[in-house]
């Protein structure tokens, strides 16, 4: 990895990029971004689909229990992996089962799960804050591009690499489930087991940007593409498109956005995303003129 | 599989038994299902008939026997009812066709595939292909879902009450294309209904269900008070029915 931050530092020597990219950080930010934002812009049009939004916000404010898991049970602190993931991906299969086997809507049960994380990261956060600085702990909820680390951008890699092998071979089935379960079941596609494939991956690929984007934050990366999707598009192939476009638009406008002003990239991807989210409504209104 | 009278059977279910959240919604329903027939299970609302359809399609836990004449579950066309869809998703006809029918992910752009539009000429929804969801009508979303459920031309076609939120002229068409479908292919049609009328003019047998049979015959009795009686438990119920 050296040899990159090194070759885009003389290409920023050189004024062919901007300046910032003098920094290892900034690059490890940017490739971040690359990643991010198309296997978000991606997955939230299932999501948005699925009607699974506040599920998926569920999902990401596990990460706050899961990262004071992670350093109860001994991990370093900025390396929490088992912590993280584990505690996401049982918190999302543990709310799908429930939805398939108690007789509630899925905003019901998914808001007594989310209370549930909640209440277990609080005492967890105490317990952990014996040892750590609460505000260390904190970082996952907003987002860090200086806490970046090479290991989190490999791990983010093979994250990305293994979901969009996932979203590419499963993405007809996903949506088909999603039309009709019965019909995805004479089609030869078990509804249940792709239900459990998809929110295993969206929670991967969730938990894998938390880094950059925060707990808190993550769900705008998901929602406001597809929203502006939603907005342009007439049929599925644009819609997927300009969500993955919007999505990637937002978190580098973001990502440079936090470079000239001193906010975090999390919140200026926030700003990037509404920004587009905004510009495309009124096309779609002269559009239904 | 063949009835007592020697005719091939395409459906054949025995004892069938469904429980969900405690409430028992199938008790002991038995039926058989003549091949090259369009047989019509019908009954008051919540009286398990969808759930009697979820059975045959294999998306229920259930007990009992089923047997499908068929060879393999992509034998078995379905037509859901509607689509579980946010009706502001940007979704074409030709979306809903390329997710169903095809591996390769509906994302990527493809060429125009008259292959598709031959499908939809099939149920007279040719001209539909590139029409957003949210704009068909009742009967046209019906014919678009019935397109889909005949490739490849299923043995057995399962549909889900095919007259709900379908006018008359929209209704009666999609009525000739079932009989088309029996007459030319040979397939066999179970369709879940309310709309008495139409079961009758289009089954060749009726069976009525209100957790457990209620009664198993010919369509042209569907009109006999005491049928009505014991199918609705109600003359009232069955004024507005029929």
């Amino acid at each position: 990895m050296q040899a990159i931050y090194d070759m885009v530092a003389r290409w920023a020597e050189a004024g062919h990029v901007p300046a910032v990219f003098q920094h290892a950080f900034m690059v490890r930010g940017l490739l971040a971004a690359l990643i991010i934002g198309p296997l978000l812009g991606a997955v939230g049009t299932l999501v948005v689909a699925k009607r699974l939004v506040f599920f998926t916000q569920t999902v990401g404010h596990g990460a706050l229990t899961g990262v004071a898991l992670g350093l109860l049970i001994g991990e370093p602190l900025g390396s929490t992996y088992a912590g993280l993931y584990g505690f996401c991906l049982a918190v999302a299969l543990a709310m799908t089962f429930l939805r398939h086997r108690v007789p509630a809507s899925t905003d019901a049960i998914v808001g007594v799960v989310l209370a549930q994380i909640l209440g277990l990261g609080i005492i967890a956060m105490v317990l952990v804050t014996r040892q750590y600085n609460v505000h260390q702990v904190e970082a996952v909820l907003f987002g860090s591009l200086i806490a970046l680390t090479d290991q989190d951008l490999a791990v983010l890699a093979g994250t990305a690499l293994v979901s969009a092998v996932v979203l590419a071979m499963s993405f007809n089935a996903f949506m088909l489930a999603t039309f009709s379960p019965t019909l995805a079941r004479t089609r030869g596609i078990r509804p249940v087991i792709c239900e459990y494939l998809f929110v295993a991956m969206a929670t991967v690929v969730v938990v894998a940007s938390l880094k950059l984007v925060g707990a808190l934050l993550v769900l705008v990366l998901i929602v406001l593409p597809a929203a502006t999707a939603r907005a342009l598009a007439r049929g599925l192939v644009g819609f997927f498109w300009v969500s993955v476009g919007a999505a990637t638009v937002s978190t580098l406008a973001g990502l440079m956005l936090s470079t000239w002003l001193p906010i975090p990239t999390g919140a200026a991807i926030v700003v990037a995303a509404s920004v587009l989210f905004y510009l495309a409504l009124p096309l779609r209104w002269l559009r239904q003129v | 599989m063949t009835d007592a009278a020697g005719r091939p059977v395409a459906v054949w279910i025995r004892d069938l038994g469904l429980s969900l959240g405690g409430v028992r919604i199938l008790d002991r329903v038995s039926l058989t299902v003549r091949s090259r027939t369009i047989h019509a299970v019908v009954g008051p609302n919540g009286a398990g008939k969808t759930s009697l359809l979820r059975c045959l399609a294999g998306t229920m836990p259930h007990t009992g026997d089923i047997r499908i004449r068929a060879k393999g579950r992509a034998d078995i066309g379905y037509v859901p009812q509607s689509l579980g869809l946010d009706g502001a998703l940007p979704l074409t006809v030709r979306d809903v066709l390329n997710v169903a029918l095809h591996r390769r992910p509906a994302f990527l752009p493809r060429r125009r595939r008259p292959a598709l539009t031959a499908l939809l000429d099939r149920t007279g929804a040719g001209h539909l292909l590139d029409r957003p969801l949210a704009a068909l009508s009742g009967g046209e979303l019906r014919r678009v879902l019935l397109a889909q459920a005949l490739e490849p031309m299923p043995t057995v076609l399962l549909l889900d009450e095919p007259a709900s939120n379908v006018d008359t002229p929209g209704m009666q068409r999609f009525e000739e294309i079932l009989a088309d479908l029996r007459d030319r292919h040979g397939t066999t049609i179970v369709l879940v209904a309310h709309d008495l009328a139409g079961v009758a003019r289009l089954a060749d047998w009726v069976t009525a269900i209100n957790r457990a049979v209620t009664y198993d015959g010919p369509p042209d009795r569907l009109t006999d008070a005491g049928v009505l009686d014991r199918i609705f438990g109600g003359r009232q119920a069955v004024q507005g029915a029929v």
